[in-house]
C-alpha cells in the first residue's frame, strides 16, 4: 500500500514540474491591465503632488529651484516652457550615491499651479511619503519668501 | 510532519527577510529636510546685487566662470540658469607622500613574500559649477546669485598583496571652501561693476 502513495507524490511532483517547465517555455501573455492605472500608482502620485495658491509658472518654477538649492542639490537642467526641473545630490556623507529629483510645475487651474516631484535614490524610485512630505515643507517655505 | 513543515516556513520567512534586507536600501527622509547646516551654506553661495538686469548678470556670470577655465554646458535665459565644468588633475602631494611611506613601510612585507602595499591616489578630476540667479522683490530692482561647486574624482590604479586594485573608482562631493566663492562674487562683483552684497 504504501508504495503506490509514494509513487503517486512523485508523479505530482513531476506533474507540477513540468507544467513549470510548459509555463516557462510559453511566451507570457500581456495582461489586459498591463498599462492600466493601479491603485498604488494612483496612491504615489497622490503623494507626489500637491497644489498651490499661484498665478505665475516662473514664480512657481524659481520658488522649486531655490528650495532644491537650499536642500543642497545640484540644479542640471530646467525648462520653463515645460516647467521642468532636474536636480540630484549626493547622499552625503556617502559620496557614492546619489538622490535625483524631477519636479513638473503645470498650471491646474486660473491661479492655482500642481506641482509634482519624483525622487529617485541610486535609479531606485522612492516611495516613502516622509520623504515627499518634507520636500513640500521646504518648498511651501520657499514660495512663502519669493512672495514676499 | 507538521512541526517539521512549520520549522521550514519560519525559515523560509527568516530567509526572505534576511535576503530582503540586503536588496532594500535605506532612503532617509532627511535628504529633503534642512539641516542646521543649510542656512550658513546658503550665505556662502548667495551674494545679491542692486541691478535691474538680469540677463547682464547672467551673461557676466557666464564671464567670470569662463575666465576661470570652465566650458559652459548648458543655460536658461528664463530662469536664470547656467552650468559649466571644467577637467583637471586631482593629484595632490600630500597623497603621493603618504603613498609613498606607506610603500616604504609595508615593504617590510617583503620578508613574508608579499609585495608592498601600492594606495591609490586621486588622478583626475571634473569641477562643476551651477549658477542660478533670482529676482529677490516684485519690482525686480534686486538680484540674488546662488552658485555651487562641486566635483567628482576618479582615482589612479593601486595594489595589496597580489590583489591590483583597479583605476577609475570614482567619488562624489560638494565643494565647500569659502574661498573660492569668495573669489567667485569679488570677480563677479568687479565684472558687473556693483557691489555683492552678502545676505
Amino acid at each position: 500500500m504504501k508504495p503506490s502513495v509514494a509513487w503517486g507524490e512523485i508523479a505530482g511532483c513531476l506533474l507540477a514540474a513540468m507544467l513549470v517547465m510548459v509555463q516557462g517555455c510559453a511566451a507570457p501573455q500581456p495582461s489586459q491591465d498591463l498599462l492600466a492605472p493601479t491603485e498604488a500608482q494612483m496612491k504615489i502620485r497622490s503623494v507626489q503632488s500637491r497644489s498651490f495658491d499661484l498665478a505665475d509658472r516662473q514664480v512657481a518654477m524659481r520658488g522649486v529651484i531655490a528650495a532644491l538649492q537650499d536642500l543642497g542639490f545640484i540644479i542640471e537642467r530646467a525648462n520653463e516652457s515645460l516647467g521642468l526641473v532636474t536636480a540630484a545630490r549626493f547622499a552625503e556623507p556617502r559620496f557614492y550615491d546619489v538622490v535625483g529629483i524631477t519636479v513638473t510645475v503645470r498650471p491646474e487651474a486660473e491661479g492655482r499651479m500642481t506641482i509634482r516631484a519624483n525622487a529617485i535614490y541610486n535609479n531606485k524610485p522612492i516611495e516613502d511619503p516622509k520623504v515627499y512630505q518634507n520636500f513640500f515643507a521646504t518648498l511651501e517655505r520657499s514660495l512663502f519668501l519669493v512672495k514676499e | 510532519m507538521t512541526k517539521g513543515r512549520w520549522e521550514t516556513m519560519v525559515g523560509g520567512v527568516i530567509l526572505a527577510g534576511h535576503l530582503m534586507g540586503c536588496v532594500a536600501q535605506t532612503q532617509p527622509a532627511e535628504f529633503f529636510q534642512l539641516t542646521a547646516e543649510s542656512p550658513s551654506h546658503r550665505a556662502m553661495q548667495t551674494r545679491f546685487f542692486e541691478t535691474k538686469d538680469e540677463a547682464e548678470l547672467l551673461s557676466a556670470s557666464a564671464a567670470v566662470l569662463q575666465d576661470l577655465g570652465f566650458q559652459v554646458e548648458e543655460s536658461v535665459r528664463d530662469m536664470g540658469f547656467l552650468r559649466a565644468t571644467k577637467e583637471r588633475s586631482a593629484r595632490e602631494h600630500g597623497q603621493d607622500i603618504s603613498r609613498f611611506f606607506i610603500f616604504l613601510f609595508s615593504s617590510a612585507l617583503v620578508l613574508v613574500q608579499q609585495p608592498p602595499i601600492v594606495i591609490p591616489v586621486d588622478l583626475h578630476q571634473k569641477i562643476a559649477a551651477t549658477l542660478i540667479t533670482r529676482p529677490l522683490n516684485q519690482e525686480k530692482t534686486r538680484h540674488e546669485v546662488r552658485v555651487m561647486f562641486y566635483r567628482v574624482i576618479w582615482k589612479g590604479n593601486g595594489s595589496v598583496g597580489n590583489q591590483p586594485i583597479l583605476p577609475g573608482e570614482q567619488r562624489m562631493e560638494m565643494v565647500r571652501d569659502p574661498v573660492l566663492y569668495q573669489t567667485f562674487f569679488a570677480k563677479l562683483s568687479k565684472a558687473v561693476f556693483l557691489e555683492a552684497f552678502a545676505l
